[in-house]
């Protein structure tokens, strides 16, 4: 019900971050930004690091275009995702996911990068990012490191990124001229984590992308033709049995998902 | 660490240590009893408190990171005892049963119709998605809002 | 309970700001833990990580040692370490049952999270802490997890006793001739699911030992008589020991058996200090006592006509580890197996065995809703058998005034099923059209009934105490706990209706073990019918006590003499309630009146044979409609629209009416769409909010709710019970409304996306 004790830090810039990471070896150190997942996990002893460094105040927030690519930093709000409408234009996709993050006032604290960092397979900010593609930014004792999204995410609750690294930005590839978009979530109600859900993307030249999440221990991309995508997830995906939903019926929304998220895509590229 | 922060309008300044969530906080230092434990996840919403006039779930928040910031929770609204609007139109409208979500229904409530995601019912209804209720079934707390809603386009 | 004759309701009837409300919407209300006392402890449990094992070795010396902790207790530290809960028995098959469960688990724990010790620190985190130290060998035994399993030969017991909790038998006339002569027979079987009641405010409350040596728990509970359990727990006299509800945060049946009271007390005991406890959300959904599963095995018969000719009934419940309520919660759902509707043969076969899951016992509908899954979707079996319209089939089957259910109760108020489907027939307009080619749109009804007021061979009482002050405010003492419905705020309404006292001019104080006259439960939808009867009997005999004085100051005839409007008025005169009163402390007339009402009891129980004859004071029935669409493709169900009609007799606060409502048709549809605890191999998965998918404001759909008052209820005004009843009707509807949608019904709850979607 409460958190156990831990140390934390504030630090005054992302180097001294990583500093304290990486003189943290053999104790366990967390990031902490807007901590809506980590705050709640802590409470329910589901995590019990020794030091807390906390980011959420090191202007990491932002977004804005970069040769050829829309950087989004790490501690922008979900809610500025979903409610600017200057995101809406630049990163419709991620607007209509950060849409489906938790509950308002979640969205009001939580990050995009704190999404990123954490990988649960079923968010939706890490379908969005792999969606569009491009690299993660992340600052270590070594300095700047640049990731691809495409490896960026490993396992459940895995990523690339190590122990003393700090994840400052994504760069997005923007989508060609001319794309269409589309998400698509299902689950059981409103703001719940999502049983499966999908981002879309249909290309002027014909080829189309889908990512699902959900459905796996990360999510997992798909590029090919719009008419034969929803079936390449049906044959890849292979999530696993579970108490609360089974497999059959979590590989048969990621294909809903998928087909659906395809269809809006189509329709947003015809508009 | 020390904290210095304002709780409806009363300055704080307390040494504090970092593991004690806001909600804990603001109940047990800051006599803030009308935010309530609910669930502990950020699911409820019976913990909703305005900082720095966001609306966030204060299970969710560490008391440090609250730092320098404002604290208003129901208890700060409403003048010289009397209710705000949106008080008086749950309160009328039944829309008040065992009480206990109602704190921060009423938060959570006027930041949605202020950032104007309370256009019509269902836009209301999924801004109130993170406001459980096991009481009232919410019909009724969507009339309040509903009602407090226009009442503030027709001042404003 | 003669009604008030001289004048119409003025109160009664109109929908009055609750005064609980306001200090709810402003943040002020103490809850069980919005208390504290200085120097007070912080309670923690430790509790079993495994359904079922003996407890070799429970060592606290750690959790001993850590700073800040004042005291640790198991098993042997609690005086009289077993809870009793005296039920009515069932047939010669099992007897008399004292229904028996452990404060503290004692060598063996027989469900997960079952409490196993107490640490009581100067801190929460040292609680915490030290909970975490202490160390538990287990013994692993053989687990049971199904209620069927339970029963068969060689099921490993969870008690000496056997898995056979109870059991009522009930065979009225001739079902098996009547099925074999049958024009039709429709066969299914139905299961229902654990359910939590999930209200907001997690369990909690705070002890202390104050003077007199009388240890004082101010808990959320919905029965303060529970300091009659506590002192026996504790070996000390009824009299030192004090129960407090203060406003509580929800019940809904799971505050009903003791929650942290019994904990919160011992650790007084031990240390002579206050100590709060608040159990968190974890806790509470992992191991507090949970709805009961029902597996419902139905055969219905009827004639060409549709009428029912035989309902033979299987009913299977689980009860979990421990008895608690089983037994009456059974006694519901046998008694209300055969729905509201006339049948000349009944069979019942109901069943509760003991598992290792949490154990089952209080929750809104108790027992009488389970069943109403299965006997709904009966008719609509038979009717869709015959080619009838399902509500045509219902009205040539309602109970009507005079009828006798097949457990030997007779049905003397007036029953208002026909008005009821009347009224939300003519609701309904044409069935929505899909919103996609894909997608389906079904409607269904149905209809039930639920009892109010407790089993009658409980002789039932309520007491009230009303009384003026010398300023001719009124005050009313009364031990009922508000629990949300707005239990006090209707007995305000009703001591200022019959004396005429505006609402702003009373005060009620409640939930007092020690200082207010005891009112029994709030369970059972009860206390309208009981405390307001109560209070009503108790301001009518003080204001019969008032008449003759105020006669005498309004120089008329007694019989003239009106009591409104804050005095006592006759003939053009009036006198103002100050003056009254203070003309009754000189001539010594008493200004205040405790009264007890009884409600009417009925035959006691005997042990030796299957039980028959009446077993509720009354009924409340129902019917509702539900509108909704499918995604077949998904298993997404989207509630569109749902009317709901009851008869309440007469609504004294329509407001709250429709508010308890709307509230249990939303905890219906929980039930039916989303809620479930799930378990494997009798651990509970279910522990987080995340998990356990109560209904959000997306969820609930528009609800119409539809009073009728049929001016014939037993509560005060002629009122019925409300509470409970609307929940019954809501998991039969959607299973209709699914079926018309999808032309395949679901029998097995929740009617979760997969289950619809059926892949």
């Amino acid at each position: 019900m409460i958190p156990r004790p831990f140390d934390y830090e504030r630090p005054g810039s992302v180097e001294e971050a990583v500093s304290l990471l990486a003189a943290a070896s053999g104790r366990e150190a967390k990031l902490i930004a807007g901590g809506q997942s980590l705050v709640p996990m802590l409470s329910l002893g589901l995590a019990r690091p020794d030091l807390l460094v906390d980011i959420s105040r090191l202007e990491l927030d932002g977004i804005q275009a970069v040769d050829g690519r829309i950087r989004v930093g790490a501690t922008t709000c979900h809610r500025t995702l979903e409610l600017d409408p200057g995101v809406r234009s630049l990163l419709p996709l991620a607007a209509e996911a950060a849409w489906h993050v938790g509950n308002p006032r979640v969205r009001n604290r939580g990050t995009f990068g704190g999404s990123l960092a954490h990988a649960d397979p079923a968010a939706e900010l890490p379908v969005v990012a792999l969606a569009h593609g491009g690299e993660v930014v992340a600052r270590g004792v070594d300095g700047e490191r640049r990731i691809a999204l495409g490896e960026f995410f490993l396992g459940y609750l895995e990523t690339a990124l190590a122990p003393d690294e700090v994840l400052v930005a994504a760069e997005l590839e923007r989508l060609p001229e001319g794309s269409g978009v589309g998400f698509h979530e299902e689950a059981q109600r409103a703001d719940d984590f999502a049983l499966a859900c999908a981002a879309a993307v249909v290309k002027p030249d014909g080829g189309a992308r889908v990512v699902v999440g959900g459905v796996g221990d990360r999510p997992l991309r798909f590029d090919g033709a719009p008419d034969e995508l929803a079936a390449v997830v049906e044959a890849e995906v292979d999530p696993e049995e579970e108490a609360f939903v089974s497999a059959a019926f979590r590989r048969r929304l990621a294909v809903v998902c998928a087909r659906r998220a395809l269809a809006r895509a189509r329709q947003d590229a015809a508009a | 660490m020390t904290l210095e922060l304002v709780v409806n309008g009363r300055r704080f300044r307390e040494p504090v240590e970092p593991h004690v969530t806001l909600l804990r906080f603001l109940r047990e230092r800051a006599g803030a009893i009308d935010v309530k434990y609910g669930c502990g996840e950020g699911v409820c919403g019976a913990c909703t408190v305005l900082m720095d006039g966001v609306a966030v779930n204060a299970c969710s928040v560490l008391a440090v990171q609250a730092e320098g910031t404002t604290i208003e929770t129901v208890a700060a609204l409403g003048e010289n005892g009397s209710l705000h609007p949106l008080q008086q139109e749950l309160v009328e409208r039944g829309a008040v049963q065992c009480g206990f979500c109602t704190p921060g229904v009423v938060l959570g409530s006027l930041e949605a119709v202020r950032l104007g995601l309370a256009g019509d019912r269902p836009t209301l209804r999924r801004s109130l998605a993170g406001h459980l209720c096991r009481c009232t079934g919410y019909g009724k707390i969507v009339d309040a809002v509903e009602a407090y809603r226009d009442r503030e386009g027709a001042t404003s | 309970m003669s009604v008030v004759r001289d004048r119409p309701a003025r109160l009664v009837g109109r929908t009055l700001v609750r005064h609980d409300a306001v200090e709810k919407v402003a943040g002020r209300t103490r809850y069980a833990a919005d208390f504290g006392l200085p120097g007070m402890l912080h309670a923690a449990l430790k509790r079993a990580d495994l359904p079922h094992a003996r407890l070799l070795r429970v060592d606290t010396s750690a959790a001993q040692a850590v700073p800040g902790v004042a005291s640790v207790l198991t098993a042997k530290d609690v005086p009289e370490n077993t809870v009793w809960v005296d039920v009515p028995g069932q047939t010669f098959q099992v007897g008399a049952l004292k229904a028996r469960a452990n404060v503290l688990a004692d060598g063996v724990v027989r469900y997960h999270g079952e409490p196993i010790a107490i640490v009581a620190a100067e801190t929460e985190d040292a609680a915490v802490a030290a909970v975490e130290l202490i160390d538990v060998d287990y013994e692993e035994l053989p687990v049971v997890d199904d209620s069927e399993a339970a029963l068969e030969d060689g099921a490993p017991c969870v008690h000496e006793e056997g898995n056979l909790l109870a059991s009522w038998q009930l065979h009225e006339g001739d079902v098996d001739a009547a099925l074999a002569d049958a024009h039709a027979v429709v066969e299914q079987s139905y299961e229902t699911q654990f359910v939590d009641h999930a209200y907001l405010e997690p369990e909690a409350g705070v002890a202390w030992l104050d003077s007199g040596d009388v240890i004082t728990v101010r808990a959320a509970t919905q029965v303060i008589e529970h300091f009659r359990d506590l002192a026996r727990i504790l070996r000390v006299p009824d009299n030192r020991v004090r129960v407090i509800a203060p406003y509580v945060g929800g019940g809904f049946g799971g505050k009903e058996d003791m929650t942290v009271e019994p904990f919160l007390a011992l650790v007084v005991q031990h240390t002579r200090r206050p100590v709060s406890m608040v159990w968190s959300r974890s806790e509470s959904l992992l191991a507090r006592e949970k709805r009961h599963p029902m597996k419902l095995r139905y055969r219905t018969a009827c004639d060409a006509d549709g009428r029912l000719v035989a309902q033979d009934v299987v009913i299977l419940a689980d009860g979990g580890a421990y008895a608690l309520l089983s037994a009456l919660v059974l006694l519901y759902a046998t008694t209300c197996s055969q729905g509201p509707y006339a049948c000349p043969n009944v069979r019942v076969n109901a069943r509760v065995a003991y598992t290792n899951h949490t154990p089952a016992s209080a929750m809104r509908g108790f027992g009488a809703m389970q069943v109403a899954l299965a006997y709904e979707g009966q008719m609509d079996l038979l009717a869709a058998e015959l080619g009838l319209d399902p509500l045509e089939l219902r009205r040539r089957n309602f109970v009507e005034r005079g009828d006798t259910l097949a457990v030997g109760q007779t049905l003397d108020t007036h029953i208002a099923l026909p008005e009821l489907a009347d009224r939300v027939e003519a609701a309904l307009g044409p069935k929505p059209e899909p919103s996609t080619p894909e997608r389906r749109v079904g409607r269904g009804v149905a209809c039930n009934f639920q009892p109010y007021g407790r089993c009658v061979w409980l002789n039932d009482w309520a007491s009230a105490w009303v009384g003026f002050e010398l300023d001719g405010t009124l005050v009313v003492r009364i031990g009922v706990p508000d629990i949300g419905g707005g239990q006090a705020s209707s007995l305000v309404q009703l001591a200022g209706e019959v004396l005429g006292v505006d609402p702003a001019d009373v005060v009620i104080h409640i939930g007092d073990s020690a200082l207010t006259p005891l009112t029994g439960t709030t369970t059972a939808t009860r206390q309208l019918y009981m405390s307001g009867n109560a209070v009503v009997q108790a301001a009518l005999e003080l204001r019969e006590q008032l008449r003759p004085l105020a006669a005498d100051l309004l120089e008329s005839e007694p019989d003239d003499v009106e009591f409104a409007e804050g005095g006592v008025r006759s003939g053009g005169r009036d006198v103002a309630f100050r003056e009254l009163i203070g003309a009754a402390a000189k001539r010594e007339v008493p200004w205040h009146r405790l009264s007890i009402f009884r409600a009417p009891g009925g035959d006691a129980w005997r042990s030796e044979s299957s039980w028959r004859g009446r077993v509720f004071p009354d009924f409340t029935y129902g019917c509702h409609s539900v509108d909704l669409e499918v995604d077949p493709e998904t298993g997404h169900v989207d509630v569109l629209r749902y009317v709901a009609a009851h008869d309440v007799g007469r609504a004294i606060n329509p407001l709250s009416v429709e508010g308890q409502i709307e509230g249990a048709v939303v905890m219906g549809l929980g039930y039916a769409l989303s809620e479930r605890v799930v378990y494997e191999d009798a651990i509970n998965l279910t522990g987080t909010f995340a998990q356990y998918l109560i209904p959000t404001a997306v969820e609930a759909p528009e609800i119409e709710p539809i009073i009728v008052e049929s001016g014939e209820g037993l509560g005060p005004f002629s009122a019925r019970g409300i509470g409970e009843p609307p929940i019954g009707a809501v998991a039969p509807a959607v299973a209709a409304a699914i079926a018309d949608a999808l032309g395949r019904r679901l029998t097995v709850l929740p009617f979760t996306p997969e289950r619809v979607a059926e892949v």
